[in-house]
């Protein structure tokens, strides 16, 4: 086993992500959609976006917060987001116009709006892929999902000496570590 | 001859920033570090671009048609994605250097030689 | 001319990308680096780029520090935070010196800091036509929002699925998936 100390709950770290987490996830929503007259834009605003969940992660440990979330969710943001760029882009080819044409649309203010969209196509991108990347880089090469349940419990009784039982989150992956160095 | 590159002093700290991070790509032997090198690197480049919109005077491109002074936002455009990809392909070298870790057992470069040369 | 806060910022990302280069502990040198994007950002602000700038704090300060903190947390043994330099490597430093001599000897070429159109060719006629026609072909007010989408959408296109290549390349290189 490694020096390292175990995930350990601190409940100020906890309370300020519960209070500041919703307004992180509101401004990233606002960038994006505020990015015509603005500075901002898809690409800004997904980051921020996803920035949340990394913060309940930190607070609430990275398995936890891996468990809550739904996989089917994310892989449906990153891909809905390709599919709905990709398809106003190609949508315009339909509809007789040009390879993201947007004026094409018989909607008043088609491009604006068709530009909103695309932003908004470019943030569940960003935000789906910047999560997957996070997930994939902190608890990626996991040990098989029968032997997971084994290490958190034992993660947990160690760490129960240390903060009383509730805290353990993320031990798994340096027991891999552990496993291979040995 | 002074004052050419004072008069440039942005496009100086871009040549230091590509010397900075292409000392640390050559001779650090982490491998975290060396991508940390990559993206100071990368950051030097932006520096480039964005210090080459800039126009006295001028105010970020948030217009109704063309009154005013503004910056060039064509660079702007390219560098922000460039950062959006930046991250992206870090974060593909951070799961290489975690695959090389997984591997040899470490993400120092002399010790993966090491056991490469061992086997 | 330069501006004293400008001054301070270029001072402040030059040491920290120096600091990052000479401190061994690679997590003392993620955290410096960390600081270094923060500067980065408001040097963007600075430099009127606050598109820009609102990315790097978003990805450089923020999401970028993290990945490099996951992934040493899962490849380095943490024994507390030492601050030690690395020795260093004279020859490496000399190319790298001679590197920077090279990138110098063409900044007198470029045209200086704030340099309107007239010295400066990167403003050509394709930003001033973005500048002047964006609102009225796409009523949007941020230029750079209008040639991101609407003029260069192709370009934005390709953007978008190398990001998701490169999120379905890390998924492959670790290759136990995380969906299960």
């Amino acid at each position: 086993m490694t020096s390292r100390r175990p995930y350990v709950e601190s409940p100020v770290i906890m309370s300020t992500v519960r209070l500041v987490a919703p307004f992180v996830l509101t401004f990233g929503i606002f960038v994006t959609l505020h990015g015509a007259s603005s500075p901002g834009g898809g690409f800004q605003g997904g980051v921020i976006v996803a920035s949340v969940i990394v913060m309940l992660s930190f607070a609430y440990g990275i398995d936890l917060t891996w468990e809550w979330l739904d996989k089917r969710v994310l892989v449906g943001i990153t891909a809905g987001g390709v599919a709905l760029f990709g398809g106003i882009a190609l949508g315009a080819v339909l509809l007789g116009g040009q390879f993201l044409e947007l004026a094409v649309y018989p909607v008043k203010d088609a491009v604006k709006y068709g530009i909103e969209l695309v932003e908004v196509g470019i943030a569940m991108i960003v935000t789906g892929v910047i999560v997957s990347l996070f997930f994939a880089l902190a608890r990626g090469a996991m040990p098989p999902a029968g032997e997971t349940d084994a290490d958190t419990e034992r993660g947990g009784n160690e760490a129960a000496a240390t903060d009383g039982g509730n805290g353990s989150a993320s031990p798994s992956a340096e027991s891999t570590d552990g496993g291979e160095n040995a | 001859m002074i004052e050419d590159f004072l008069l440039r002093y942005n496009y100086v700290v871009f040549a230091l920033l590509l010397g900075i991070g292409l000392y640390i790509v050559i001779d650090d032997e982490n491998l975290v570090k060396k991508v940390i090198g990559l993206n100071i690197f990368q950051t030097g480049i932006f520096l480039f671009f964005i210090t080459v919109a800039v126009r006295d005077g001028g105010s970020p491109a948030v217009t109704h048609g063309g009154e005013g002074t503004f910056v060039n936002p064509l660079p702007h455009v390219l560098i922000l994605t460039a950062i959006v990809v930046g991250v992206s392909l870090t974060a593909l070298a951070l799961a290489l250097v975690v695959r090389i870790h997984e591997e040899y057992g470490s993400i120092r470069e002399d010790v993966v030689v090491e056991v490469l040369e061992r086997d | 001319m330069i501006t004293w806060i400008e001054g301070g910022l270029l001072l402040f990302v030059v040491l920290t990308a120096l600091m990052t280069a000479m401190l061994r502990d690679v997590l003392a040198a993620i955290i410096v680096f960390g600081g270094y994007s923060l500067g980065m950002a408001i040097l963007w602000v600075v430099l009127q780029a606050p598109d820009v700038g609102l990315t790097e704090a978003a990805v450089g300060a923020g999401v970028m520090t993290v990945l490099f903190l996951v992934t040493i947390a899962r490849t380095t043994r943490m024994t507390g935070l030492e601050v030690t330099t690395v020795d260093v490597n004279w020859s490496a430093a000399v190319l790298c010196v001679v590197f920077v001599f090279a990138v110098l000897a063409t900044v007198p070429a470029l045209p200086a800091v704030g340099a309107g159109p007239e010295a400066n060719p990167a403003f050509g006629e394709v930003s001033s036509y973005y500048i002047e026609n964006a609102y009225d072909d796409t009523h949007v007010e941020n230029v750079v929002t209008a040639v991101l989408v609407a003029y260069r959408g192709f370009d934005t296109f390709g953007e978008a699925t190398v990001v998701f290549a490169a999120g379905v390349a890390v998924l492959t290189v670790l290759r136990r998936e995380v969906f299960e």
